[in-house]
């Protein structure tokens, strides 16, 4: 009340942000200790976390947010490390894939070694369940992240694990060697490798299909990937609730779009302002918007930080992650995954 | 309609592109200037609240904090709250300075200042019944509106308004909703009911009012009562000078004004067109600048709101040339020569007659 802004800490942000650069209320400080490419494309970041940090449990991501050109921007990143080297040392690694086009991920190569990012507390609840039930785990490229630091976490073996580890070219499999050390180590632990280049992706659901009994299923990938996976267990009779996944990316088309997209128009209320906008029916609310330089507020762009959420006066959208469709009427919608169904009004 | 279609489509190109030239450098010199003004508005409140209590060794403490408050509060409410509501600064998707989160030091509630100002005054500017900015249903300047006996007074009205302006502002929607008074009119259209404006009126106002006279005159101890008027005149001060910039944005002589009928169906070259003669510039140094808001170039606001103040005055130079291209009358002068001829109409039309401001687009 006395700083009209939500919090104290919100008020006093410009003259903290003097004293500890990159502070921002909510989240954490880390240090850049040391990067290395892991393989062509991925780069991985060992970060010293603040003391603050509250920890993490292995399968976690966190929101890793950068200052560029005078805008914050963020990313979720899932942690590939160990929990041991947390505890031991406050260190965290992400394997972070370059996109050499996009926006953010170049910057994380030109981060100097020492500088200081922000990131946010872990996130998600794609992590090791039962660790005495035999599982099966299933990654596929960088989904190899999330499901590494589980492996790499387990201190007590109790029941058989295989990891199918599917990548194009063996030389692009990140933080294979760890996967390896740890399988001559762990008689318990059998490490599979499916090279897309040689291998189709059928071979890998036959082998998937061909044992299938008492067994829970972890699946890491691309929304494709995963989405085949699931269908093929399914078929074998694999129920739902043994098979625990995290999305990794968004099939988000490029901005230019082609001439055969549907195009509908939709209000957007900002500061008080409506501005009326023609959509494409297969772009994210949020990609409209900012092309129309409207400028919501936003985070992971992918669904996962709920930085983007807003209020649907009026109109359908669709979930980009799983098809679902909206309701017409008022509620919340998050801009990143929603696409227009029909005509709609926003208050952004 | 002075200018032909082409003409105005023209004009839309080129003034269009001179918004684009600034959105695409806008970057970190953005970013580090904001910051550097909530750094300087943080400093200035926090020094100027401290000094005011120091007053017991020297009144002249007291004097400087009551100048820094005021000064704090000014760019609150200009360069910072104005122009992040109009959400100049979203792109930086920063916790504090997006058009979404920023509540500021006024009276006036963020989010019923964003409804009638934002949309209503930058949409219908000085269409007359559409924009009750002009003269704020309380005083009369022109001929187009009928003369009445209270307009007689409206000089010693006007410098009440000024001095209480944070509550004329944070009133202003409710006085157009009849929310208290009067009938309600049937064309207007709301997404807010009664109940809400007034939870927002009475929340906001109380906040503020128990924030300056209730809460820091009671931690200040014995120094309550220096505190207090403290306040009060950093408050006051910042009434005048908000209420005289925006004066002269606006109630200048040479000022146009229209209505529906004309502007029905308008094109958005024509839009532009409306808010160069609606609105008026003043002359000065950088700092005059910076302490208006950047509303000095209210012309380069109207045309471009949601671009940051600080392009304003480079931006005037190109838009200055547009307008003699196309022979677009572009009023500014200096703050003394505005502010006179702001005071004489309102002095001019406190009687009755006069010259109708509306000339026709």
């Amino acid at each position: 009340m006395l700083a009209n802004q939500p919090s104290l800490t919100l008020y006093f942000l410009p003259l903290l942000q003097r004293f500890w650069p990159g502070f921002l209320p909510g989240q954490y400080r880390a240090q850049l200790v040391t990067k290395q490419w892991q393989t062509a494309d991925m780069l991985q970041l060992s970060l010293k976390v603040s003391t603050r940090w509250p920890g993490f449990v292995p399968g976690q991501h966190v929101l890793l947010t950068l200052q560029h050109n005078g805008r914050y921007i963020s990313r979720p990143f899932s942690i590939c490390s160990p929990l041991s080297l947390w505890q031991s040392r406050q260190l965290i690694q992400l394997c972070c894939k370059i996109n050499r086009t996009g926006e953010f991920t170049p910057l994380l190569h030109l981060l100097d070694e020492g500088a200081v990012v922000t990131i946010s507390q872990a996130q998600g609840n794609f992590h090791w369940q039962q660790p005495a039930i035999p599982a099966v785990f299933v990654a596929a490229g960088s989904g190899i992240t999330p499901i590494a630091a589980m492996l790499l976490s387990q201190r007590h073996w109790l029941a058989p694990v295989t990891l199918y580890y599917r990548m194009r070219g063996i030389e692009n499999a990140a933080l294979l060697k760890d996967l390896q050390q740890l399988a001559t180590r762990q008689p318990l632990f059998t490490l599979q490798l499916s090279d897309s280049l040689t291998a189709p992706a059928e071979t890998l659901q036959q082998q998937l299909g061909a044992d299938l009994s008492n067994q829970q299923f972890y699946l890491c990938g691309p929304q494709r990937f995963m989405q085949q996976l699931h269908n093929t267990l399914s078929q074998h009779g694999v129920t739902a609730e043994r098979i625990k996944q995290e999305q990794f990316g968004l099939a988000l088309p490029s901005a230019s779009g082609s001439t055969t997209d549907t195009l509908l128009s939709a209000h957007f209320i900002r500061a008080g302002f409506s501005t009326t906008v023609t959509l494409n029916s297969q772009h994210s609310l949020l990609q409209s918007a900012e092309q129309h330089n409207l400028a919501p507020r936003f985070g992971c762009r992918m669904g996962v930080c709920f930085q983007c959420v807003c209020d649907k006066v009026s109109g359908q959208v669709r979930d980009m992650r799983n098809g679902a469709l909206s309701g017409h009427g008022a509620e919340q919608i998050q801009l990143c995954v929603s696409q227009p169904v029909t005509e709609l009004v926003i208050k952004l | 309609m002075k200018l032909s279609t082409e003409q105005f489509n023209a004009l839309e190109h080129e003034l269009d592109s001179v918004k684009q030239q600034v959105q695409q450098q806008l970057g970190d010199a953005d970013a580090r200037y904001i910051r550097r003004v909530l750094l300087v508005q943080r400093l200035s409140a926090l020094s100027g609240r401290v000094l005011m209590v120091l007053g017991f060794i020297t009144p002249w403490l007291w004097l400087v904090g009551v100048l820094l408050l005021a000064l704090a509060k000014i760019l609150d409410n200009m360069e910072i709250g104005h122009n992040v509501l109009h959400g100049q600064y979203d792109w930086m998707n920063d916790p504090v300075l997006h058009s979404k989160r920023y509540e500021w030091d006024i009276a006036c509630d963020a989010g019923s200042w964003q409804r009638t100002h934002n949309f209503e005054h930058h949409t219908y500017t000085n269409i007359i019944g559409k924009d009750r900015d002009f003269g704020y249903g309380l005083l009369r300047l022109s001929n187009d509106f009928r003369w009445r006996l209270r307009n007689l007074w409206q000089g010693g009205t006007y410098l009440l308004l000024s001095m209480l302006f944070q509550w004329g502002v944070s009133y202003h929607e409710l006085a157009a909703q009849r929310v208290f008074f009067g009938k309600k009119k049937a064309d207007r259209h709301t997404q807010v009911s009664d109940s809400e404006l007034k939870k927002a009126f009475f929340g906001k106002g109380a906040r503020q009012l128990i924030k300056d006279y209730v809460f820091f005159p009671l931690i200040a101890g014995p120094m309550w009562l220096w505190v207090l008027c403290g306040n009060l005149l950093a408050n006051l001060l910042r009434n005048l000078w908000t209420s005289t910039v925006i004066f002269c944005g606006h109630f200048t002589k040479e000022v146009h004004v229209f209505t529906a009928a004309e502007c029905e169906g308008e094109s958005r070259g024509q839009w532009y067109y409306r808010q160069m003669l609606g609105s008026s510039n003043f002359t000065g140094p950088t700092w005059l600048h910076i302490l208006t808001g950047h509303l000095s170039c209210q012309i380069e606001h109207h045309l471009f709101p949601d671009i940051p103040a600080r392009h304003y005055p480079a931006m005037a130079k190109q838009v200055q040339a547009i307008a003699a291209k196309y022979g677009i009358p572009y009023n500014t002068g200096s703050f003394v020569r505005q502010y006179s001829t702001v005071f004489g109409r309102i002095m001019r039309y406190s009687l009755p007659g006069g010259a109708k401001a509306v000339k026709g687009l």
